[in-house]
């Protein structure tokens, strides 16, 4: 018997890297899931590699717009039948900039992509959560939602308002059957790593894309990144009907990079 | 199973929220000893636990340092190595406020608190070290990042032991060992029936009281239960845990801010 036998979850941005981790983890612990990216060939891809017949389900969604990012959470709902677990993964950036640099765009490119998705996803989640009593929402955050660094403050900002979010969602909900928790990765070598990376290597005058992942890994105490395995058992953790008293919780994964 | 071949060392074992992390851990195919300072509980613990020679039990007060020491070897000794030791041992003290706080007092708890996870982890990491494995799991509290009046010998060591804890992690985190503070909320366990009602009144409340003191800030609006640091202890103490270090895990149902 599986961990999440009998679960419905959904998991936005979840063709490769963390949320792909995630998906595969749950659906070996015997959830329904519904993975989720912006294009159907990353969806078809994911799906022929998990090989996971019934059990996994792909609906498309770019996570920077509500529309699309609420229809995901009904569409799940229309095809399992319920939904028990959201990890609201999606995250990223379109350039890094100096706060003075900044732009419009950029800015609410990723305050729509990350603070938002992760609202307009609990939101939606949690009208289906609260009448069956029971639910977990999960929310991918990061060590930068603690922490800090130049050219990323579109990044760090949201990370920490997913923070304050969680908090008091888990409060207003902490009575209902239904946890909210938010995950801190350290860095990761993901898509998001590789595709924003040689940018910030560029702008940071760093060696190359191990340069970059020297520079923040250098400060954890593992002197290495993350791994998606490593966040994926976070969120399997999370995701447990035995994890019913953790709420609330920023729980890291950082290899001992934030100091609280 | 997350732990198979694992050897773990548990103080305060027996009853509580230890007793639960080692049945935890037994279910995940490790072996543990448990450690408390009454036979009698020990002797029940093993029987109810039923696991056979994967548990084992030293009695011993851990506010001893060579007692400590001792527990680390044994446990070497008994089942041939050690990775994960769990500093879990701990409770309160004569209930005061500080300008009216006894040293015996203040002393017993930092032995109790602070210096037995000291003791152990230093004693710990010499097995650790030259294997390139091991994980230290302390067990703190919600005290060790927020406070409770009449209470600062816990408060305080529980802060410190979030403070041992990531400097130790700084030290080994290149080296296969992580080390963890896991804070729980409020447990009904046998410290908190034996403490409580002191500590209540010392605050001018009933039990009861002090109970929902503890609960009401909380998203959940009850108490934690023993089960849910052991959740938590066995995804630090599996493979999957190697990336989580110097953290102090809140498991106290929202309430702590950070």
């Amino acid at each position: 018997m599986g961990k999440l036998e009998g679960k419905v979850a959904v998991i936005t941005a979840s063709t490769r890297s963390i949320g792909r981790e995630i998906a595969e983890t749950y659906v070996r612990e015997g959830a329904n899931v519904v993975i989720s990216s912006r294009t159907q060939e990353k969806g078809d891809a994911a799906l022929a590699e998990m090989d996971g017949g019934d059990q996994v389900h792909f609906i498309p969604c770019d996570a920077g717009y509500q529309d699309q990012v609420e229809a995901l959470i009904d569409g799940t709902v229309d095809h399992f039948g319920r939904v028990d677990i959201a990890v609201l993964n999606a995250g990223g950036i379109s350039e890094p900039a100096t706060v003075a640099d900044m732009t419009d765009e950029a800015w609410q490119y990723a305050l729509n992509l990350n603070l938002n998705h992760t609202f307009w996803g609990m939101r939606r989640a949690l009208k289906y959560m609260l009448p069956q009593k029971h639910g977990r929402i999960i929310a991918m955050s990061s060590v930068e939602g603690k922490l800090s660094k130049p050219t990323i403050s579109h990044y760090s900002s949201n990370k920490h308002a997913i923070n304050g979010l969680v908090k008091v969602a888990a409060h207003e909900n902490g009575t209902e059957g239904v946890t909210v928790n938010a995950i801190l990765p350290g860095v990761v070598l993901t898509d998001m790593f590789y595709e924003a990376g040689p940018q910030a290597v560029e702008s940071m005058g760093l060696d190359g894309l191990d340069g970059l992942a020297a520079l923040y890994a250098g400060g954890s105490a593992i002197k290495r990144p993350n791994t998606v395995e490593e966040v994926a058992a976070v969120a399997l953790m999370l995701a447990r009907d035995e994890a019913k008293n953790i709420t609330g919780c920023l729980f890291p994964c950082d290899g001992g990079t934030s100091p609280y | 199973m997350e732990l198979e071949g694992k050897i773990a060392a548990i103080t305060g074992g027996t009853r509580g929220i230890g007793r639960a992390i080692a049945e935890a851990f037994v279910a995940e195919g490790a072996k543990v000893v448990v450690n408390g300072r009454s036979p009698d509980k020990g002797a029940a613990a093993v029987s109810e636990m039923d696991a056979g020679d994967a548990v084992h039990f030293i009695a011993g007060d851990v506010t001893d340092q060579s007692f400590c020491e001792g527990l680390v070897d044994q446990t070497v000794e008994h089942f041939g190595r050690i990775d994960i030791m769990v500093n879990n041992a701990g409770g309160g003290g004569d209930t005061a406020a500080v300008v009216d706080m006894e040293d015996e007092s203040w002393n017993r708890v930092m032995d109790w608190n602070l210096n037995h996870p000291f003791w152990c982890t230093r004693r710990a990491l010499k097995h650790m070290i030259p294997q390139q494995s091991g994980r230290i799991i302390n067990i703190s509290s919600m005290y060790g990042k927020l406070a409770l009046p009449s209470n600062a010998h816990y408060v305080t060591t529980k802060h410190g032991l979030n403070g041992l804890t990531k400097a130790v992690a700084l030290e080994v985190g290149d080296l296969g060992i992580t080390c963890n503070a896991l804070c729980p909320g409020g447990i009904m366990t046998d410290v908190m029936n034996e403490q409580g009602p002191q500590a209540a009144a010392a605050m001018g409340m009933e039990f009861q009281d002090l109970l929902d003191h503890m609960a009401q800030p909380s998203a959940i609006k009850r108490l934690n239960d023993v089960e849910d640091v052991a959740l938590v202890a066995v995804l630090i103490a599996s493979d999957a845990g190697a990336g989580i270090t110097g953290s102090m895990i809140s498991i106290d149902g929202g309430v702590s801010p950070y």
